[in-house]
């Protein structure tokens, strides 16, 4: 038990004391293991890559037989039946056949218990939360399966959620949790600077050729140098995300742009104050798009402050879309944003004089949380869509198959939607609903000269 | 068929293993079907017209499958380095390399891309595919199943390709049939540890989803996780085909899948872009002697772009054009090149002879002869004209090089004028110019004022870079034509011409040349003649500032370097313009052999108006069934002996939203049997006619005019407006 724990503690830096109290329940086979183990915690923590590097020692020190699986990946139970068995007792090879759970565990049972006295069975189930949506029997017989089996085996799962939103009308029996509480920014800073080696020896490795630059690279890049800069980054994006891989890779990304000035000598190495002048602008552009792990191929890399900040008006230039598809999208916007009975005034040229009561004054004075357009879309029929459409082009065009195909093209890029009789359109009881927003729009009417925002009745 | 010892009727199976056999001898069946290419008959087959057509389909095609395949070549290249790449670079923990190619928003379309990169990867031997329709995937089940289903049988094809009939015994063992429900993640781990673990045979697993935007979001998400959980051990690299922009998959990835994947995008050349290419590289290329008329090529391109950004329905529409053209009979066989055409006009019949002489444009060739003999001979000597047809042929095809010569020239000069009167395109320009007289469009006469406008230096080098163009096309395309030399005859000197005007202008000062006009003297001493009244001054006064202002226009320019200028753009109007880019009422006579203008036609067959078709049909069926019953003088006319169901169309097209049944019978009644005075009406309606009458609401609602309303008994709703 104590060497799985040491040789453990190295690898996962500020977890310890999960090490050890995985450890104190089953680091050693050849005590009885708990049923099961309940391990969660935010993404980012820690608990796949420790729970794999622990089953995979106890694997080699004790000869425990392993299995690690992914719930999302089965979805049949067949399918996770059949992996467990296929690694628990690998023996069977390809006649290897699990119809349900009975005959899962009394194959378990039959194969297993003729092997050595005190052989330990450890089952690694990750994304537990799955298990709720399979078949009823999974979950309960998961966590009783040491006492149905009778061998000494333990269930791990893992999950993002605490154990109480696993309770259901049957109950559940007793699992020992174990909770991964993030690393806090302290923590967060030593696991980053953990790999401080490694990240020396990749930038030598690529300065290799540039005698001058490698010189300085090697008398630059301390430990200290690269606590500071770490400090820096964490002190913008620790309060945005703190998932530990993320930010592993995000803060080596930005660590060449903070080198750049060391590099060129403009700025000394010591001289945190500038370099955080110049490092301030490329962390902001790059926590805008953190977790989005787009790669840009290496002639691009110079351009990285300035990529992708996919503000609203480039996209919708960007999105090219057939003249009048871009006025469907209009009319469907305006179908979604304004109400039916405000039609008339809106697009029919002698719609009569509004009479001004007191009443309709005082629903009309709009309050913003009264505005259609921050409500949310409301569905409309497609004959009102294209009654509209009609109303805001103003060339004639017949009702053709491939302007009506038009509308299911906008669909399929999921710039409208269904909300319902998706089946019957031919009947006209389907209801649409326009999925984007005013900014887009607006930007839409911009290019093909359409004024949008006059046409909303709420900035009438 | 095989008599069977039964007492009972039946369908019965004989098995006799075909099934292996069966696919063998369809695919041999196939490949003769393949050769006699065409459902018609031989006496179509080969007739003149239809091998002329044939082989200008085929080149043209050709052409645009090269000018395709070149454009989408840079993108693919990367996308296949990308592949490739991923092989040398050791995956970091459970990371899902990912391309997302921004294809353009017609999907259909771009499912050629994605074979094309199939065909590349299997070339190289880099990699097994595996398409993934979002149709195939609305389970996660199904998705994984279609996935290592594709991914394996690919790896069989692909074996099959490359040793056709070696050891069919040993891929018949391998290919021992999946089912189905086999295909899971497992299975394919232990299939791809069995063929390609070793190094050298390693090969990378493409899934492509060529249309992202259709699929679940929770499917694709779990597939995503799924593929990066198994990253470590199967290379997979996803590629997504991604219609609209970046924001889609971010939008449909959540934070903790989209940190499982590694995102590269490319972009492909938009729609719009790859149009103008194939335009102006084909369609307006001077090697083909078809030519497409101004309206109908702006009605092509006009459903590109206001409808569907397809390229590939583009091509379809040409297409039909080019089979209708050519179908109009022998006569048009003569569309083809110069010397070809020659030898074609021997094989002209006498009905071919009187198609050309019905040609709009043959009129008004023959009113322009003015010996009486020669008409009577062109007009009923079929050999006489045989004679002339090559002269008439040699016109027409110069007159079409020449034009596009021209066009280029234009492009050039006008194409980045400000605020673009004439177009900016070629195709806009091509367009403009054959409807119509282009000279005398007010367009043009912006043109000119602007260019008129620009400074010295600009207006040199505009021309000269129109010139270089000229000369360039003439060089380029022009030249490997078989009328390019006489074509070039006649345009060098027109450019030569312009280029020694254009040396004119550089010489030019900006001296002013000094000639009073008399009306300069005369407006000194004209004098305001007395008025009585403010009004009266005043309007004098508008007409004398309208009167300076035109003399200002009228005005000859007064600088030596305008008067250059002025002598320069005249001489392109008549030497380029007015010569050259002639409409197509103006062009030489038979030119309806080269030019196809019949948009009506081409407008009901390929754009579907399934509304508009049904109203005809209801509201008058003579249109459709030729019968004399329904001979309508008014469509909106009302008779009984229509059919039933269009008598109920008509009436209820009178209605407005709601419609009472009760009326509708009643006015039914009254049509039907002709008569309606007050009598009738009350008394017990016919059950036959109250039969028919049900039975044609039955089908109007069949065909979705109306619904019975829930509301409000008795009545129908109106679904159309």
């Amino acid at each position: 038990m104590e060497a799985i724990c040491s040789s453990l503690e190295p690898l996962f830096p500020c977890r310890e004391a999960a090490i050890e109290t995985l450890g104190e329940l089953i680091g050693d086979s050849s005590e009885a293991y708990p049923s099961a183990i309940y391990l969660f915690g935010h993404s980012g923590t820690g608990k796949t890559a420790l729970t794999r590097a622990f089953l995979k020692e106890c694997g080699k020190r004790q000869n425990v037989r392993t299995a690690h699986l992914n719930a999302i990946e089965c979805y049949t139970t067949k399918i996770m039946l059949e992996i467990l068995l296929d690694s628990l007792v690998p023996e069977q090879g390809d006649a290897l056949k699990v119809d349900n759970m009975l005959d899962f565990v009394e194959q378990l049972r039959r194969q297993a218990a003729p092997r050595v006295e005190d052989q330990g069975f450890l089952i690694a189930v990750d994304n537990a939360e799955r298990l709720r949506d399979m078949d009823a029997n999974v979950l309960p017989v998961l966590l009783r399966l040491q006492e149905l089996t009778n061998l000494n085996l333990c269930v791990i799962l893992l999950s993002q959620l605490p154990f109480e939103k696993f309770y259901n009308k049957t109950g559940l029996s007793e699992v020992i949790c174990l909770h991964l509480a993030q690393y806090n920014k302290a923590e967060t800073q030593r696991i980053l600077g953990s790999d401080f080696e490694q990240v020396r020896n990749q930038l030598l490795e690529q300065f290799a050729q540039d005698k001058k630059r490698l010189e300085i690279c090697q008398e630059a890049v301390t430990e200290d140098f690269y606590n500071n800069y770490l400090n820096l980054f964490l002190s913008v994006f620790y309060k945005a995300c703190r998932d530990v891989p993320e930010l592993q890779l995000t803060a080596r990304k930005c660590l060449s742009i903070y080198l750049e000035p060391v590099l060129d000598g403009t700025v000394d190495a010591t001289d945190i104050s500038r370099l955080w002048r110049h490092i301030a602008g490329p962390l902001r552009s790059a926590l805008t798009q953190i977790y989005m792990r787009i790669e840009k191929p290496a002639e691009e890399a110079e351009d990285f402050t300035a990529i992708e900040d996919q503000s609203v008006r480039k996209l919708a230039q960007s999105l090219e879309l057939p003249y009048y598809a871009k006025f469907l999208l209009i009319a469907a916007f305006l179908a979604s944003h304004n109400a039916a009975n405000q039609d008339k005034r809106l697009f029919v040229k002698h719609h009569g004089k509004q009479r001004k009561r007191m009443q309709t004054v005082n629903a009309r004075a709009k309050t913003t949380e009264k505005m259609s357009t921050t409500l949310g879309p409301k569905s409309f029929s497609i004959d009102r869509l294209l009654a509209i459409f009609y109303a805001i082009l103003e060339e004639k065009v017949g009702l053709t198959c491939n302007l009506l195909s038009q509308i299911s093209t906008l669909v399929h890029l999921k710039l409208l939607s269904f909300v319902s009789g998706e089946q019957n359109i031919m009947e006209g009881s389907a209801r649409l609903q326009c999925t984007i927003g005013l900014e887009f729009v607006l930007q839409i009417g911009k290019v093909v000269g359409f004024n949008v925002r006059q046409y909303l009745c709420d900035f009438m | 068929m095989d008599p069977t010892i039964s007492v009972s009727k039946g369908c019965f199976v004989y098995k006799n293993g075909a099934t292996r056999a069966g696919k063998k001898a369809a695919s041999k069946r196939k490949r003769p079907a393949a050769e006699s290419i065409s459902l018609l008959g031989k006496e179509v087959v080969q007739q003149p017209f239809y091998e002329e057509y044939r082989k200008a389909w085929n080149q043209i095609n050709d052409h645009i499958a090269d000018l395709q395949h070149r454009s989408y070549a840079r993108t693919l290249e990367q996308l296949v380095d990308f592949v490739v790449g991923q092989a040398e670079r050791a995956t970091p923990d459970e990371v899902l390399p990912t391309a997302a190619l921004l294809t353009g928003i017609n999907q259909p379309d771009h499912l050629s891309q994605f074979t094309a990169l199939t065909q590349r990867l299997h070339a190289q031997r880099a990699a097994m595919v595996c398409v993934l329709q979002s149709r195939d995937c609305a389970t996660l089940k199904a998705a994984v199943e279609s996935l290592v289903f594709g991914l394996i049988e690919d790896d069989a094809e692909v074996e099959q390709m490359e040793d056709e009939d070696e050891d069919e015994d040993g891929a018949e063992r391998d290919r021992k049939r999946l089912r189905r429900s086999q295909c899971t993640m497992k299975q394919l781990k232990s299939w791809y540890t069995n063929n390609f673990d070793s190094e050298q045979k390693r090969r990378q697993l493409v899934v492509i989803l060529p249309d992202f935007e259709c699929f679940n979001a929770s499917v694709l998400q779990d597939l995503i996780l799924i593929l990066s959980a198994h990253c470590g051990s199967l290379p997979f690299v996803l590629v997504l085909g991604v219609a609209t922009a970046m924001t889609a998959v971010h939008g449909t990835l959540p934070y903790h899948v989209s940190n499982k994947i590694r995102l590269r995008v490319f972009q492909t050349q938009a729609a719009p872009t790859g149009l103008n290419e194939v335009l102006d590289k084909v369609l307006l290329s001077p090697k083909y002697a078809f030519h497409l008329s101004g309206k109908t090529f702006k009605f092509l391109t006009h459903i590109f772009l206001y409808y569907d950004f397809s390229i590939h329905g583009f091509i379809q529409g040409f297409k039909y054009c080019l089979m209708e053209h050519f179908f109009g009979g022998n006569a048009y066989a003569l569309c083809t090149d110069y010397s070809k055409a020659l030898g074609r006009i021997k094989q002209l019949t006498h009905d071919d002879m009187e198609t050309i002489r019905r040609l709009p444009s043959f009129r008004p060739y023959v009113e322009q002869i003015n010996d009486c003999k020669r008409i009577i001979a062109v007009l009923t000597d079929d050999d006489y004209l045989k004679k002339k047809l090559p002269q008439l042929l040699r016109d027409c095809l110069l007159h079409f090089l020449l034009f596009r010569c021209s066009l280029e020239f234009l492009t050039e000069l006008v194409g980045d004028l400000p605020r673009c009167p004439l177009g900016k395109l070629r195709r806009e320009l091509y367009v403009n110019c054959l409807n119509r007289a282009v000279i005398s469009t007010p367009e043009y006469k912006e043109c000119q004022q602007m260019l008129s406008f620009l400074s010295k230096d600009e207006f040199v080098a505009k021309v000269n870079r129109a010139l270089e163009r000229t000369e360039h096309f003439l060089v380029e395309e022009i030249a490997p034509l078989e009328l390019g030399e006489a074509c070039t005859a006649v345009l060098r000197p027109k450019l030569e011409a312009i280029r020694l005007a254009v040396d004119e202008v550089v010489k030019a000062t900006m001296a002013t040349v000094t000639r009073t006009s008399p009306n300069e003297t005369r407006q000194a001493t004209d004098h305001l003649t007395p008025v009585a009244s403010r009004q009266e001054l005043k309007d004098q006064l508008l007409q004398r500032s309208k009167e300076d202002k035109m003399r200002h226009q009228l005005n000859t320019p007064t600088t030596q370097f305008a008067r250059a200028l002025q002598k320069t753009l005249q001489l392109i109007e008549t030497e380029i313009v007015q010569d050259n880019l002639r409409a197509l009422q103006d062009a030489p006579p038979i030119h309806e052999l080269f030019v196809f203008s019949d948009i009506a036609t081409v407008r009901r067959n390929i754009i579907g108006a399934p509304r508009a078709a049904l109203h005809t049909a209801l509201n008058n069926p003579h249109f459709y069934m030729q019968c004399k019953c329904c001979e309508l003088q008014d469509q909106s006319l009302l008779v009984g002996t229509l059919p039933d169901l269009s008598v109920v169309y008509k009436l209820h097209l009178e209605c407005g939203r709601m419609i009472n049944l009760f009326d509708w019978l009643q006015a039914f009644r009254s049509v039907v049997s002709g008569s309606d005075n007050e009598e009738v009406a009350q008394e017990q309606i016919d059950p036959q006619i109250q039969a028919r009458f049900t039975r044609a609401v039955a089908e109007l609602q069949f065909l979705g005019y109306i619904k019975m309303s829930k509301r409000k008994t008795d009545h129908a709703t109106r679904l159309t407006w």
